[in-house]
């Protein structure tokens, strides 16, 4: 299945002419009515959302909107003040501590400070993606198996990243510390990805490498991939489904080509031709 | 448009901006300070000097260091005995330092804020900073009273200086780490215990051995001194004896000697270590 992903080079031509991509319908995660409260400040109000197995929705809106908690919601680094989030048949707001592990387990996120531990190697810090599925004596002590070795040999190949293999991740450039934090997350075996961000901390080129990735990861493994972005016109060339947030709240849930200036500007909270698109 | 928020601005008499204003918190450690160095300054001219003249005072003192540094011999050990001597200090400080930080290591962790929680953080940090309040010297001593004054005093004692010492050296260290890692495994479903060896160890590697290297330094320090003041034995005691009863100023030098080749010894030792260990910041 990864052996298929190297080759496949014109992989968003393709996907952006197959547009709309017939979807199985297979819900996967489900937010109902999920609200959060910081102490004074309420940052997610009444959010509901249904994705399904594959799709490659973009989370857009201002600093401060609740991209950022939302997402987090999700996996509970954040637990949430009410609400519902149904992630692959479990309510993951009513597991105890080893569900949740095991359900954690299920779902990668990618960060936008990468959060490696510089460290360690690369494949070390690959196989920290298979701690959730360990006995605590053995993720202590950093035991994996044969299998899950050659997995992570695998998949460092597929990101390219053969040469750094023993390299310490501090040595990296910021796009293959990226490329690291989607190896661990990807080593998981997710049904879905989170990311917070993923390129606003790299130059355009570098950016570009880390959203095709992303797509190739979408499109080949058939994983939902949920990214915080902060560029509109990255969300627009490479998501199948924007969600505009503003002050907490979804105003706008749709494909690109919906997503209209005028759309933008209510998002933005801007005046039309006030915001700069390139 | 100059007078929108002109009340929030301080000036001098001379409608000077001021930029740092004077807190009260600055103000109490400006007058510490003064009283500080005025009480050294008339220390200096009340010291009684029962009758001392300068000059021959300065003479006998370079004859002393003369006999001390350049003709060293000792009568009453020689060089392999005083070898073993200077090894039981080693020992002193080694076992006392391998003590506390095995304790520390531990304490440290329940005590960084980002690995539990600000409570108990704050409960450990505060018994930790009263631990090391006290000086070691008088946590032997205190020991002492149960123990007697001797070796078990003094590994007592110093390993409870120590544990206070590094606990706060390994909780910053662990603190600095960058909360977004531990986030990171969290988040694929790692647990604490896996975390804290996967990623908070390892990050803090080399922090943890140059402190504990450096209160390994220290302790060896200590441990000569509790040889005299606690009779914890080594060259410490020897040292003791030939000040105190023989006025050997001879003996005293070799001793300087064999503590001076143990301290360089060490000191080679930490170079190496951080030349394997990478430490680049
Ligand atoms: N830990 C926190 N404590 C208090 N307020 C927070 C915290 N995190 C975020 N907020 C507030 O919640 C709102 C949403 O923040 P965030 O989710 O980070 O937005 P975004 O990611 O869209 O920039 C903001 O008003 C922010 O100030
Ligand atoms: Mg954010």
């Amino acid at each position: 299945m990864i052996q298929t992903l190297i080759k496949n080079e014109p992989v968003i031509a393709e996907k952006k002419a197959s547009y709309p991509k017939k979807k199985n319908n297979k819900i996967i995660l489900e937010i109902k009515n999920l609200k959060k409260n910081y102490k004074d400040v309420c940052a997610v109000k009444n959010i509901s959302l249904t994705v399904t197995q594959g799709e490659f929705i973009s989370i857009i809106g201002p600093s401060g909107s609740g991209k950022t908690t939302l997402i987090r919601c999700v996996n509970r680094l954040i637990d949430a003040t009410e609400g519902e989030i149904i992630f692959d048949h479990k309510n993951l707001l009513h597991l105890n501590n080893k569900e949740l592990r095991q359900a954690r387990a299920k779902i990668g996120m990618i960060f936008q400070h990468y959060n490696l531990v510089y460290r360690l190697s690369v494949i070390e810090n690959v196989l920290h993606g298979r701690l959730g599925y360990k006995s605590s004596l053995r993720g202590l002590f950093g035991v994996y198996s044969d299998a899950e070795k050659e997995k992570a040999v695998e998949i460092i190949d597929m990101l390219g990243l053969n040469e750094m293999i023993y390299k310490r991740c501090d040595q990296l450039s910021g796009g293959q510390k990226q490329r690291v934090g989607i190896a661990r997350a990807l080593i998981q075996d997710p049904k879905i990805i989170l990311c917070d961000e993923p390129i606003s901390s790299l130059d355009p080129s570098s950016a570009k490498i880390i959203m095709d990735y992303l797509v190739r990861v979408q499109h080949d493994l058939g994983i939902t991939i949920i990214v915080n972005l902060h560029q509109v016109d990255v969300a627009m060339k490479y998501a199948d489904r924007i969600l505009g947030i503003r002050e907490g709240e979804i105003v706008f849930d749709g494909s690109p080509s919906e997503l209209s200036k005028e759309k933008i500007n209510e998002i933005y909270g801007t005046e039309t031709g006030e915001l700069i698109l390139d | 448009m100059m007078n929108a928020k002109q009340e929030y601005i301080r000036r001098t008499k001379k409608n000077k901006i001021i930029t740092n204003p004077l807190t009260p918190a600055k103000l109490g450690i400006f007058s510490i300070f003064s009283f500080l160095i005025l009480l050294t300054i008339i220390g200096f001219f009340t010291i009684n000097s029962k009758g001392m003249v300068i000059n021959k005072a300065i003479f006998e003192a370079l004859e002393g260091f003369k006999n001390m540094f350049f003709r060293p011999k000792s009568t009453r050990f020689d060089l392999a005995e005083g070898m073993i001597l200077v090894l039981q200090t080693l020992a002193l400080a080694f076992i006392t330092t391998l003590v506390g930080s095995g304790f520390a290591l531990i304490l440290g962790l329940l005590a960084a804020k980002n690995i539990t929680n600000e409570k108990l953080s704050n409960a450990i940090k505060m018994i930790i900073s009263f631990i090391r309040a006290i000086p070691t010297v008088l946590w032997v001593l205190i020991f002492a009273i149960g123990a007697g004054l001797g070796a078990v005093a003094a590994v007592v004692g110093m390993s409870f200086h120590t544990i206070g010492y590094l606990v706060k050296a390994y909780s910053e260290s662990f603190e600095e780490i960058d909360g977004g890692v531990i986030e990171a495994l969290r988040a694929s479903g790692a647990n604490w215990i896996q975390i804290i060896f996967q990623a908070i160890l390892p990050s803090s590697a080399t922090y943890l051995l140059s402190w504990t290297f450096f209160r390994f330094e220290i302790n060896f320090a200590v441990a000569v001194a509790m040889g005299a003041a606690a009779g914890a034995g080594g060259i410490g005691f020897h040292l003791f004896n030939a000040a105190g009863f023989y006025h050997d100023i001879r003996e005293i030098g070799v001793i300087v000697y064999l503590v001076l080749a143990v301290a360089l010894i060490m000191e080679l030792i930490a170079i190496r270590l951080k030349s394997i260990y990478h430490i680049h910041e």
